[in-house]
């Protein structure tokens, strides 16, 4: 399983080297935070940065793992992944590379957010706030990006991918709680928003604000990533091209 | 026990039969597999290479069964497809070095020292593999594949979009792997090239493999010489043994035999004896290309146009 590790730190290589990517990584949370954390004229809560925050944080782990799927599409359509596949690692390495490094890239960018939000008068500095606000960011990147690299490897082209990757982007933004609470939403929208697995993750992040130990959300989360990760290592270990 | 041996290996997409029960057997030579587009070079590829699983039959390389053995095989396997893939924003080093973790090599950076300087890289290994040319990148794809010294080496296409110095090079690459023992199956389109560098060739076509044999042999079976001998005076229905009178044309007459070179001066010899005066004097041996336009019936390239391959063919040309 060290191959992970090898798949890992070529991606993670091929991205520091193109420096827009970073530059990019970097810029987007901070716009996200400032136009939509500052300039939306909303008073839904005594603080909305404490509010967006944890929103923003979700979202961010959201577009990584949306985008990163297209890297593993990428080794499909340029011939990395016949290669890979021919090779005597376990094929689960690839995936679990492809879903390490997009996880550890949506980390790197809420950190940055993190910080944003602080300066910016958010308060988020409880180590133990912390700890458990990462560890959902994780999990649910794991959950998500699992997701997304096995989409990749079934559908044929970086076309086809751009489009499932638009059709539930917007919805799952949009339908979930990281802009509003449920309180301030019509009746529908509430009751989508409450089954969206992206509110999930926020609300977790909300309740560990309060000073709650989100059981639900954590339970929910790992038992999710474990069912999504085996039906992935298994399309992973059938994989042709 | 050969290094590669076919057993009835098929492979069906639906209705269509990309492989038809294929029997070869391939050991310590360059075999090459010759085919139109779509005749199912690349499937075949991709089944002794394990990314893709037989329908039926089956095929052992290096003595391990495809079907019930895949991770033995990848062990002791290379694969280097078409797409010339290489990390353009690795140094050629890292490249290598990469592959020689995956395989799990001891001290993967000696290993990339000695097989980058083996593929002539050892000067550029730490440019980005960006700045390489198309014969750099498949001589690095080469180097990727070398790191843990595979018994059986697969190449899809080598040489598609080399210029013609890229393409003498990695030949002579592979055929000096072929001497240290190395098995080499490679598919091509390039008949020139598959005359010059393989052992053996099979030729397939809609699946089926129609010939196999070294190049010689193909030709030699294929058809006869031609000799041609423009001379003036009158033709007395002279003829030597072995050879056949084709036809006259005007001054030109037309004669078939299966060993041209030799026959060629005799039957010139002759014909001056009989009174014509020889003015020019032809011989023209079947290539490949006669064999497989014999072999394969002629056909419109009617497979789908792909057109990502278009494209990068475009892309390496620039």
């Amino acid at each position: 399983m060290i191959q992970t590790f090898y798949y890992l730190e070529r991606d993670f290589r091929r991205w520091v080297r193109g420096k827009i990517n970073v530059v990019s990584a970097l810029v987007m949370p901070a716009a996200w935070l400032i136009f939509v954390g500052l300039a939306l004229p909303i008073r839904f809560t005594d603080n909305y940065l404490d509010f967006i925050t944890p929103g923003i944080l979700v979202l961010t782990m959201l577009g990584a793992s949306l985008q990163g799927g297209a890297l593993l599409m990428f080794d499909k359509v340029l011939g990395f992944l016949p290669k890979f596949l021919a090779m005597p690692a376990p094929r689960e390495t690839i995936l679990f590379g492809k879903i390490l490094f997009i996880t550890l890239r949506g980390l790197i960018q809420s950190t940055v957010i993190l910080i944003f939000a602080v300066v910016l008068g958010a308060h988020f500095l409880d180590p133990l706030l912390l700890i458990q606000t990462y560890l959902i960011l994780m999990i649910f990147g794991v959950l998500l990006s699992s997701v997304m690299t096995t989409v990749a490897l079934s559908l044929e082209d970086h076309d086809s991918y751009s489009a499932f990757n638009a059709m539930i982007s917007m919805p799952l933004f949009f339908t979930s709680s990281a802009l509003m609470p449920y309180d301030q939403m019509p009746g529908w929208l509430a009751t989508i928003a409450r089954l969206n697995p992206v509110s999930y993750a926020i609300d977790g992040v909300r309740e560990v604000q309060v000073g709650i130990f989100p059981v639900n959300t954590f339970l929910g989360l790992i038992v999710g990533t474990i069912i999504v990760l085996a039906i992935s290592i298994s399309v992973f270990r059938k994989a042709t091209v | 026990m050969s290094a590669i041996e076919i057993t009835g290996l098929t492979k069906t997409f639906g209705t269509l039969t990309a492989v038809d029960r294929m029997d070869l057997s391939i050991d310590r030579e360059i075999f090459g597999l010759l085919g139109p587009n779509g005749s199912g070079k690349t499937t075949t590829v991709k089944m002794l290479t394990t990314i893709l699983s037989p329908t039926s039959g089956d095929a052992s390389v290096c003595g391990h069964s495809i079907t019930r053995d895949p991770r033995k095989v990848r062990d002791r396997i290379s694969y280097v497809p078409q797409d010339m893939a290489v990390d353009a924003k690795l140094t050629g080093r890292e490249n290598v070095i990469f592959f020689a973790k995956l395989y799990g090599v001891k001290r993967p950076r000696d290993i990339a020292d000695e097989v980058l300087s083996k593929m002539e890289l050892g000067d550029r290994a730490d440019d980005l593999a960006r700045t390489y040319s198309g014969g750099m990148r498949r001589r690095l794809e080469l180097a990727q594949a070398l790191v843990h010294d595979p018994e059986v080496l697969f190449l899809d296409e080598p040489t598609i979009g080399l210029d013609v110095a890229g393409r003498k090079k990695i030949w002579e690459h592979i055929i000096d792997l072929k001497d240290n023992g190395m098995t080499v199956f490679v598919t091509t389109h390039y008949m020139d090239e598959a005359d010059y560098a393989c052992d053996r060739v099979g030729i397939i076509d809609h699946g089926v493999v129609v010939a196999n044999a070294s190049p010689e042999a193909l030709k030699a079976n294929c058809c006869s010489d031609i000799i041609s001998i423009r001379a003036d005076g009158q033709y007395q229905d002279t003829v030597i043994e072995g050879v056949k009178f084709i036809g006259q044309n005007g001054d030109e007459l037309k004669f078939e035999a299966p060993s041209g070179g030799e026959t060629g001066f005799a039957l010139a010899r002759a014909l001056s004896d009989s009174g014509m005066k020889i003015k020019s004097f032809a011989i023209r041996q079947p290539t490949l290309d006669d064999v497989f336009l014999s072999l394969v019936a002629e056909q419109e390239d009617t497979g789908e146009f792909d057109y990502r391959r278009f494209r990068t063919m475009l892309r390496r040309r620039g």
